[in-house]
């Protein structure tokens, strides 16, 4: 149930969180080239590259909920703390990459289309989900109790995983404008796009992981010494 | 299924008894209404009509708020949520129990709005009366459900008010997108359309059978 | 059926950066009172919570008859009476029992109330809203609810706190009548005297651990202070 807690330096996590760094250093570095490398769209120009980074970081924010809710539901079951940790690391940094989609977004289609925001479909729905991440964590945080904090916000997670594609729905239901380009099949993408698309992909995949091991391997740390100083008699 | 009628019993008893729940929620959703034709352009009447429903759906969802809240603030007091929490079945019947008393409640009050959002927005809804409640029925049965576990959530939490609509309201929105649809095409003559119904349809089932089972963890102290 | 009807071994309850229980083990028998003394956080009522299924444990298993404690089965075993009342203010006091009642599916409820408003010497306050009660009435309810199923196991929680002199010694007497009937007990209580005089067996408990038990002969008001004074040194 517990980690070892002799010297953290050899620390399993803490090995996963040296060597998946490593792995994000080097895949951030094939995407960099890549993306630099990558012919500039003909009719968008530079800011097109933006999407290297806009698309990667939306998987890495909807694959971060996924994960939520999923450890959540395994600590309901198991009662094991390390799901816990893992939901919680993982909300976190989930909604630092569903920020940085809502960011990306705009700044893309003020560009190309001259409006910061038009309630198109996919980017309403990460919007959508980045309000679950923040209740998530505000859930989190008001809670008193560590244990209680931890089921509530299991519960949550697992309603909020089944709110985003009921938000989609929803959304299109509405059927509003949408700014997105309908395209993402390999067929359509330019020639020289594919590349760094996978890349980028990879390394926001990378990069969560990374974030992921590191944030839960803290929050672990944390309460162990929390732990140790109450024991040692306070 | 005896608990489930039990909490049901109970909850509605209390709430005759006191009636305090049923008269705010009343009574805000009448001044929402009374502001929604302030803050119109124009005013509320029949040039706004294509604003009523979903103006009709942000009245019922504060309300429902507002009732939610209450619903297990009564169950702090001598920590009656243990209570609750000691039944010897399935912990989800209590919040079936709760949920379906709750439904009844935001029912009553969403009738008197209905008929009051009538009157300011000059609609007749004689006519579709009876779709109208099926409509209202089916959201009113997807807000309850997250919002009845909610409720249990945020009253333990700081800022329980404040929770509430926080957790609440983002997964609101396919409720409210599927029923504000439904009632504009009712108002406007058509019936209710089938997307619209099936994503209402959806998301009930999936939001009471999740909190039916999630009601057991959220229970424990 | 001899044997334990309550066990626990390796009890433990802890999560992030709050330890409760360290490893507690548990052996209660049918009709025996178990009492559960010690200092303040030391685990006695997460102890009796996890028992009453209100409490998961981290780790460890407690059994209750068989069933995992926390379980709807095992939940049906017990009854606990707790410092809070779970009573309902505006419903009245048979309104009250009728309702926990129904909630533990026992059969025509209306009579067993009655029965129980009476035992508890509460017959004539049974129309009255239970907000309207006095602590020492309340308690009384309290125990009347805990009943409403007739369960094989009470969980007595610091039950002597708030009430004075003469309802602290009712309720005494009520406990030894219980206990006569063949009941099983666990009593979390800061007073060890009574403890030593209701109890078959004590556990002291201090910072989560079990740091002595006693059992019968064993069992005296003398033994029991010396044992909490250890306990609460350890605690520190």
């Amino acid at each position: 149930m517990h980690g070892s807690r002799g010297s953290f330096s050899g620390h399993p996590s803490t090995r996963a969180v040296a060597r998946s760094g490593a792995l994000l250093a080097l895949l951030a570095a094939g995407w960099l080239a890549s993306v630099l490398g990558a012919p500039q769209d003909s009719v968008q120009g530079v800011v097109q590259k933006i999407l290297y980074v806009h698309v990667p970081c939306a998987f890495a924010a909807y694959l971060g909920f996924l994960v939520t809710g999923v450890s959540g539901a395994l600590y309901l079951w198991r009662g094991e703390a390390r799901f816990d940790r893992v939901a919680a690391a993982s909300a976190e940094v989930g909604l630092l990459f569903c920020s940085l989609v809502i960011v990306t977004g705009p700044i893309w289609a003020k560009a190309t289309w001259g409006h910061w925001w038009a309630w198109d479909p996919r980017l309403t729905v990460t919007l959508l989900q980045w309000f679950i991440y923040l209740a998530y964590l505000l859930l989190r945080s008001f809670t008193e109790g560590d244990e209680r904090a931890a089921r509530f916000a299991a519960v949550y997670g697992l309603l909020g995983v089944f709110a985003i594609p009921l938000n989609y729905f929803a959304i299109e239901l509405f059927g509003s404008a949408a700014m997105h380009p309908e395209n993402l099949q390999r067929g359509s993408l330019g020639a020289g796009m594919g590349l760094p698309f996978l890349a980028g992909v990879l390394t926001a995949l990378a990069a969560y992981l990374h974030l992921l091991l590191l944030r839960a391997d803290s929050i672990e740390r944390r309460n162990a010494l929390q732990e140790l100083l109450e024991a040692r008699g306070s | 299924m005896r608990v489930l009628l039990a909490v049901l019993w109970k909850d509605l008893l209390s709430e005759w008894r006191s009636r305090d729940r049923v008269v705010a929620m009343l009574i805000f959703s009448l001044l929402v209404a009374v502001v929604f034709h302030f803050s119109l352009p124009g005013g509320a009447g029949a040039r706004s009509q294509a604003q009523a429903p979903g103006l009709l759906w942000i009245a019922y969802i504060f309300a429902a708020v507002l009732g939610l809240n209450r619903a297990f603030s009564v169950e702090l007091e001598n920590d009656a949520l243990s209570g609750l929490a000691l039944v010897p079945v399935d912990r989800g019947y209590v919040f079936l129990g709760k949920a379906l008393a709750n439904t009844a409640i935001l029912g009553v009050v969403q009738a008197v709005t209905a008929v009051v959002f009538a009157l300011f927005f000059q609609l007749d809804l004689l006519p579709i009366a009876l779709p109208l409640a099926g409509v209202v029925a089916l959201g009113s049965l997807g807000v309850t459900a997250a919002g009845t576990l909610f409720a249990a959530v945020a009253v333990r939490t700081r800022f329980r008010e404040v929770m509430l609509p926080l957790l609440l309201l983002p997964l609101l929105v396919p409720v409210l997108a599927g029923a504000v649809r439904a009632t504009a095409a009712l108002l406007q003559g058509d019936s209710a359309p089938w997307d619209a119904l099936q994503l209402l349809i959806v998301t009930d089932a999936i939001y009471w059978i999740v909190s039916f089972l999630g009601f057991e963890y959220v229970l424990d102290e | 059926m001899s044997g334990a009807l309550i066990r626990g071994r390796g009890l433990e309850k802890r999560f992030g950066r709050s330890v409760a229980l360290r490893g507690v083990d548990l052996d209660v028998r049918a009709g025996e009172a178990l009492a559960v003394v010690g200092p303040n956080g030391a685990g006695k009522s997460t102890l009796l919570r996890m028992l009453a299924g209100l409490v998961r444990p981290s780790a460890g298993t407690l059994l209750l008859g068989g069933i995992p404690a926390g379980r709807p089965g095992a939940r049906a075993q017990i009854g606990l009476v707790a410092h809070a009342t779970f009573l309902y203010p505006q419903l009245t006091a048979r309104e009250n029992l009728l309702f926990a009642g129904r909630l533990h599916g026992v059969a025509q409820p209306e009579a067993r109330a009655a029965r129980l408003l009476e035992e508890e010497g509460l017959a004539d306050a049974a129309g009255r809203a239970a907000g309207s009660f006095s602590r020492g009435m309340a308690q009384r309810l309290s125990i009347a609810r805990a009943l409403m199923h007739d369960p094989p196991v009470l969980l007595l929680d610091e039950p002597f706190t708030g009430l004075d002199r003469r309802a602290g010694d009712s309720l005494c007497a009520r406990i030894r009548a219980l206990r006569a009937a063949g009941r099983t007990f666990l009593l979390v209580t800061h007073d060890l005297a009574q403890a030593a005089a209701l109890a078959d067996a004590a556990l002291v408990l201090a910072s989560g651990l079990c740091v002595r038990e006693l059992r019968g002969a064993e069992l005296g008001a003398a033994a029991l202070e010396q044992a909490y004074a250890l306990a609460a040194g350890t605690a520190r």
